[in-house]
């Protein structure tokens, strides 16, 4: 499926080196895992020495913290901002460790019990009766009875009640279902174990209960900050996604620093704001400023000169990041009047036109 | 005898690069500077910073021996402030203070330089056996304080820690305040790229972590050579991978100086080389100055002049909070540190020396490896560290504490969670191939346990695995060791009978009336709180007011607390007067200085100094200060605070000052020649202007009895009603006018009603009412009008109209205090006091109008009335004597 489909999972993408640590995994492994905890370490942040690239940008100790949980008796729960990159660790370790991190489910406000344990596949039920052939099995069913990592994405988006039905998965470790009359138990393998997400902001919305808690080690991730870690980052997701559209088009390393100096103005004028009113709604995460040259590459590429442009760039920028209006817009024009402004007198020519490129997106705003 | 060692980094050096002859190089030079520290006569002692084996080793090494000199790795001019360390609970600073220096830019001024000392330092250890041992010289032969400024970068910003958190993470860490830090045994890298490589594959997070996984462990429990050759080639590695140019450059000056000075001292004191003991940095032992060792007579002779900066020393408390934001260590490196030095010690048998003890006998020290390993550097370089099974039982104790710590911080913790805690330890240690978990592998195990999404109480999990760990330590200086004027701060306080060295709040009660000798301490404590604020002495009862002495008092000391901002005050005087009375000057001198600061200064030298000599220095200044002023925007404070220094001296037996007086005439002919612009001016408001009226109608007596003419604030008035006055101000005019006999109450009232019953003019309403209210402040008489005008639009301005002022009206009245006694005064006096009262009420004012029309129907009385009646009857006649008296 590799060529063909638009996103391939990380374990089918990396196979190579997956295939080539497995190779090289000597140490001991715990339960059925593919990899060694160093080798599933090496594959997330890297290892020049194997010729392994590094696929997730962060404090090296969050990682280990969250190998070590899942080889312990724990769930892992990630948590941060939207946009720090949880979702892509979680798959990076399911790939990881069980090769395959496709055992998904997605919490939402509408999620049931039964997308989480099992489901009845109902013309056969009325047809033959309830009995395991009837039976859907939920993604964290199949990866109990394959021994593999379930993923939960969005876990407090769930309402308390259905979080809940993961207790006692995670602590009996099976699943009862009572409407079979024989196999009423689905046990799960070794090396099962169970990597949720969750977003601070929902923070409130639908609290874990405590009994939850308890089972999960809660590991947080930071938004980054770090200018030379964020442009690794930019750098790597972007270069990722555009050789998904397969596009070409260059980014300058100094349109780059623009960038990420922009949303590091834009950071700190939101520590600064006073009210909600005065900020962005966006999280001005990481991901946000992929999004952004993403934008704009795809704009250089399809109606520009195949240039990336600090105009372009400034374009995208914008209308990125305002959502809501007026708030959204008097806010951005004001940082661009003040702190771009302030930026493109003193700076090279690259930020006259980053700030000229920003007054006409905000002046399209406002009709 | 390091050949064995040269030939394994040669190996390494061909195994691990394509360019071996380039590390190779730096390999033998490596193995080169570890074998000449180790032929050197003098006994040079590597140190790291806060590192429990060198403290450890140096405890070893003075037990055996005895040496004549001690040198060590300090600013040479702090030696002096030692002498009275014996009474300090550490960790301390010894602190270095310049308030003015020609080598510092005017906006960094004051400066301070800190050099914090901790117990679990070679270098205290060495410290306190040299003031046990008072026959061993102990010399600081690093550079004087002044080169520190001279050495620096030009462009020294504090820009490299920009991208940090730069917050003080609590009150603690800062108590160094924004001094720069020294330290002895500095061996920290700073060139981004090594650091970052050496974390990076020793799967570490900050240097410290890695200096103690990679070196402390293996060190702690090697003998003395071993510590050495091991100290000086990671000294040697970190000198010559990992300084940046600059640093190494102030480096070699340094050595250069450090060398000067040992050779200095040996020659003159005739001490033998093998005598001494050179206690420095692991990388200065890897120098490569012309002046290194004992061997060659080099010195540096031509040392450049010191500035004329005069240095004051001192020591202030220190804390492990503050040492570890001082040096950007991360945050427990110091306590873990320390928690390491006493559980080594304990295990060694070893004693430590401490000051204001006697020197303790040693106890049965286990016997020092007097052998030289000489393989003992290659087994460092292959082989991990042994450790011992007490490491085991240290850990489980630790996640048994810890959950037990956490469960009193309102986490939901149990047993399963430190059998969890235990097995992730493991789990991380093994990932992180060590072969035990290291405290800081515990601490991550503990938070990914037991951090859930937010914290229940005060403090975290890595808070509280620091504070398990050791925990922060604040120290205190021993009265001996405070400035003159601190002393004589503690001395003055004791009859208060308070712990001023406790760390914790004091409260201290005094009643006047049975134990007036406490007056004394009072007056102190109201100075002291003058100069540093509630922070450190806090009056709970009992206020300073002019002519009001209080019978009780009751203070809330933290004088221990704040230790270290008592101590501060001590480099700008001998004694609290002194300081106050230069801050007082400063403060009222201040090139931004306003004539209500200098008033303010006055008064506060009359509360705290009781110096009539300064306060009319202040008050003199106040009064030039006025006079050149030329907006009123502090009139209103001027105002209060001239009433209230007149009321106080009036009292007194010589009456007003004469600086007063003079204060007080300038006032009004400043005041009044200002008023016609300030009534038009749009940027000075209606309470300034009230301000301004206030001080010239309330002092008028005053001031015309000094000579100065009522004309003038007439002809002001005047000049002002000439120009259009914005609604606000018009009630202060025409209050102003009515003062002055210009304006009579009817005008008022016409005008007002005039105002009302025009819809366009309505909604000034409320600006005219505001000139009213305030003017109450100065004319407390025209209160029976605003009473009257305020009922009169209580009756006749609709709801609609009247409901949306209300919430202003009243915020406006509360703002003003002073001015609702009289106008509730008033209003009693106006409405009748019981319900009953109302059927046949009328409000004064109508009662004014009926009887003005009733006077006018019948002007003259009875007897008129009969003319009047005699002329109506013939207007012939009438008429005909009207033409004649026309004509």
């Amino acid at each position: 499926m590799s060529q063909t489909v638009l996103r391939a999972p990380a374990e089918v993408k990396y196979a190579d080196e997956l295939a080539r640590l497995a190779d090289q995994s000597k140490g001991q492994k715990p339960h059925s895992w593919r990899l060694s905890p160093q080798m599933v370490r090496s594959f997330i942040i890297g290892d020049k020495k194997l010729g392994i690239d590094q696929k997730w940008f962060g404090d090296a100790s969050t990682v280990e913290r969250a190998i070590v949980t899942l080889a312990s008796d724990r769930g892992l729960l990630l948590i941060g901002d939207p946009g720090t990159g949880k979702s892509w660790l979680a798959e990076l370790l399911a790939a990881a460790i069980s090769g395959n991190s496709t055992y998904v489910v997605q919490g939402t406000a509408g999620t049931t019990e039964d997308q989480i344990k099992y489901s009845w596949n109902i013309a056969m039920v009325i047809a033959a009766g309830q009995s395991p052939q009837s039976l859907i099995p939920s993604p964290i069913m199949t990866a109990m009875q394959h021994g593999a990592m379930g993923r939960f994405e969005e876990l407090t988006r769930c309402p308390s009640d259905v979080q809940d039905a993961l207790i006692s998965i995670m602590s009996e470790k099976y699943i009862a279902i009572p409407e079979l009359k024989t196999e009423t138990t689905a046990f799960a393998m070794p090396g099962f174990n169970i990597i949720a997400t969750a977003n601070s902001r929902d923070r409130g919305v639908n609290d874990l209960s405590s009994a939850l808690k308890r089972r999960f080690n809660f590991v947080h991730i930071p938004v980054v900050t770090n200018k030379k870690q964020e442009h690794e980052i930019v750098m790597f997701r972007t270069q990722e996604l555009l050789a998904r559209q397969q596009i070409t088009v260059e980014v300058p390393p100094a349109l780059l620093d623009l960038l990420l100096q922009t949303f590091s103005d834009l950071r700190e004028a939101s520590a600064a704001a006073s009210s909600d009113d005065a900020r962005l709604e966006s999280a001005l995460s990481t991901a946000e400023q992929i999004g952004v040259l993403e934008d704009a590459l795809l704009h250089a590429t399809y109606f520009g000169e195949q240039k990336l442009s600090p105009y372009t760039l400034a374009n995208s920028l914008v209308g990125t990041l305002v959502r809501r209006l007026p708030e959204d817009s008097t806010v951005i024009n004001k940082f661009w009047h003040t702190v771009v402004a302030e930026r493109s007198k003193k700076d090279a020519a690259a930020w006259k036109d980053f700030m000229a490129g920003g007054q006409d997106a905000i002046k399209g705003l406002k009709h | 005898m390091f050949e064995q060692l040269r030939q394994q980094l040669d190996e390494a050096a061909s195994a691990f690069t394509e360019d071996a002859a380039a590390l190779g190089s730096l390999l033998t030079t490596m193995a080169a500077d570890v074998q000449r520290a180790m032929d050197e006569p003098l006994e040079i002692f590597p140190v790291a910073h806060h590192s429990p084996a060198s403290a450890l080793h140096m405890v070893r090494l003075l037990q055996t021996r005895q040496p004549k000199a001690i040198y060590i790795e300090l600013c040479e001019d702090m030696r002096e402030v030692l002498v009275n360390l014996n009474h300090c609970k550490l960790p301390v600073a010894l602190q270095a203070f310049a308030a003015k220096s020609p080598l510092i830019p005017v906006e960094e001024l004051p400066v301070s330089v800190v050099a914090p000392l901790t117990e679990s330092s070679a270098e205290y250890q060495a410290i306190a056996y040299c003031l046990q041992h008072p026959e061993t010289a102990l010399v600081f032969v690093d550079r004087a304080v002044d080169y520190v400024f001279q050495w620096r970068e030009a462009d020294l910003a504090p820009d490299a820690t920009s991208e940090e958190e730069t917050d003080i993470p609590s009150e603690d860490a800062g108590l160094h305040g924004k001094a720069i830090g020294i330290q002895s045994g500095g061996v920290e890298p700073t060139f981004d790229e090594f650091v970052h490589f050496l974390l990076k594959n020793s799967n570490t997070r900050h240097f410290a972590e890695w200096w103690d996984q990679y070196v402390e462990r293996t060190i702690i429990g090697a003998d003395f050579a071993t510590y050495k050759q091991v100290m000086v080639l990671v000294g040697s590695l970190i000198r010559h991978l990992g300084r940046l140019p600059h640093d190494t450059e102030v480096d070699r000056l340094r050595e250069r100086y450090m060398w000067t000075r040992i050779k200095q001292h040996l020659s003159a004191n005739q001490i033998a080389p093998q005598d001494a003991i050179y206690i420095c940095g692991a990388a200065h032992a890897a120098s490569d100055v012309a002046e290194f060792g004992t061997h060659t007579d080099a010195i540096w002779d031509d040392l450049p002049p010191t500035s004329e900066t005069e240095w004051l020393f001192g020591v202030i408390p220190s804390s492990f909070m503050a040492i570890e934001y001082q040096f950007s260590h991360p945050a427990g490196t110091v306590s873990i540190a320390e928690a390491t030095w006493q559980k080594s010690m304990k295990a060694a048998n070893l004693a430590p020396f401490t000051l204001g003890k006697t020197p303790s006998k040693r106890k049965n020290a286990l016997p020092v490896n007097a052998v030289t390993n000489n393989h003992a550097l290659s087994d460092f370089l292959t082989q991990a560290p042994a450790f011992a099974s007490a490491d085991v039982e240290q850990l489980l104790g630790w996640c048994a504490n810890i959950v037990a710590l956490a469960r009193r911080n309102g986490y939901l913790a149990s047993t399963a969670d430190s059998i969890a805690i235990y097995e992730t330890a493991i789990l991380l240690a093994h990932l992180r191939n060590r072969a035990h978990p290291s405290s800081y592998d515990f601490i991550d195990a503990a938070i990914t346990c037991l951090e859930k999404d937010r914290t229940p109480k005060r403090r975290n999990i890595a808070q509280l695995c620091r504070a398990m760990l050791g925990g922060d330590r604040i120290g205190t200086v021993g009265y001996e060791s405070l400035p003159p004027l601190a002393q004589n701060i503690y001395d003055r306080l004791a009859p208060m009978g308070v712990d001023l060295f406790a760390r914790t709040n004091q409260r201290a009660l005094m009643d006047f009336t049975k134990a007036p000798h406490l007056r004394d301490c009072s007056e102190l404590l109201w100075r002291l709180n003058y100069l540093l604020g509630d922070a450190v002495v806090q009056p709970i009862m009992g206020e300073r007011q002019l002519g009001q002495p209080s019978i009780q008092e009751s203070w809330e000391v933290r004088i221990g607390k704040h230790q270290g901002a008592v101590i501060q005050l001590g480099y700008e005087g001998i004694t609290l007067e002194q300081v106050l009375e230069q801050r007082m000057h400063q403060r009222a001198h201040a090139p931004d200085a306003t004539a209500a600061v200098a008033l303010y200064t006055a008064e506060a030298s009359l509360l705290y100094l009781d110096s009539p000599r300064l306060t009319r220095s202040f008050g003199e200044h106040a009064t030039h200060l006025l006079s050149q002023e030329t907006g009123a925007s502090s009139a209103p404070d001027i105002f209060n605070r001239a009433r209230r220094l007149i009321h106080y001296y009036r009292t007194t037996p010589a009456g007003l000052p004469d600086w007063l007086k003079q204060f007080v005439a300038v006032g009004y002919t400043h005041y009044a020649s200002l008023l016609p612009q300030a009534m038009t001016d749009p940027g000075t408001s209606a309470a300034e202007i009230a301000g301004m009226l206030g001080f010239i109608f309330t002092l008028e007596t005053l001031a015309l009895s000094l000579g100065c003419s009522r004309e003038q604030i007439i002809i002001s008035v005047q000049q002002a009603a000439q120009e259009p006055i914005p609604p606000d101000k018009i009630g202060l005019q025409w209050v102003a006018e009515w003062l002055l006999g210009l304006r009579t109450v009817e005008s008022m009232r016409g005008a007002l009603a005039s105002v009302m019953d025009n819809p366009l003019s309505l909604t000034a309403l409320p600006d005219y009412l505001n000139g009213f209210i305030l003017s109450l402040t100065f004319a407390p008489q025209v209160a029976t009008f605003v009473v009257e005008v305020m009922s009169s639009v209580f009756a006749n301005v609709p709801d609609a109209t009247l409901i949306p002022w209300l919430p202003g009206l009243v915020l406006q009245l509360r703002a003003h205090k002073a001015i609702l006694p009289p106008l509730i005064k008033e209003a009693a006096k106006l409405f009748p006091a019981t319900l009953s009262g109302f059927s046949q009420w009328q409000p004064a004012w109508l009662q004014d109008e009926a009887e003005t029309a009733a006077d006018e129907a019948i002007p003259g009385g009875e007897e008129l009335q009969t003319i009047r009646a005699l002329l109506d009857s013939a207007p012939e006649t009438l008429n005909r004597l009207a033409a004649l008296v026309v004509t």
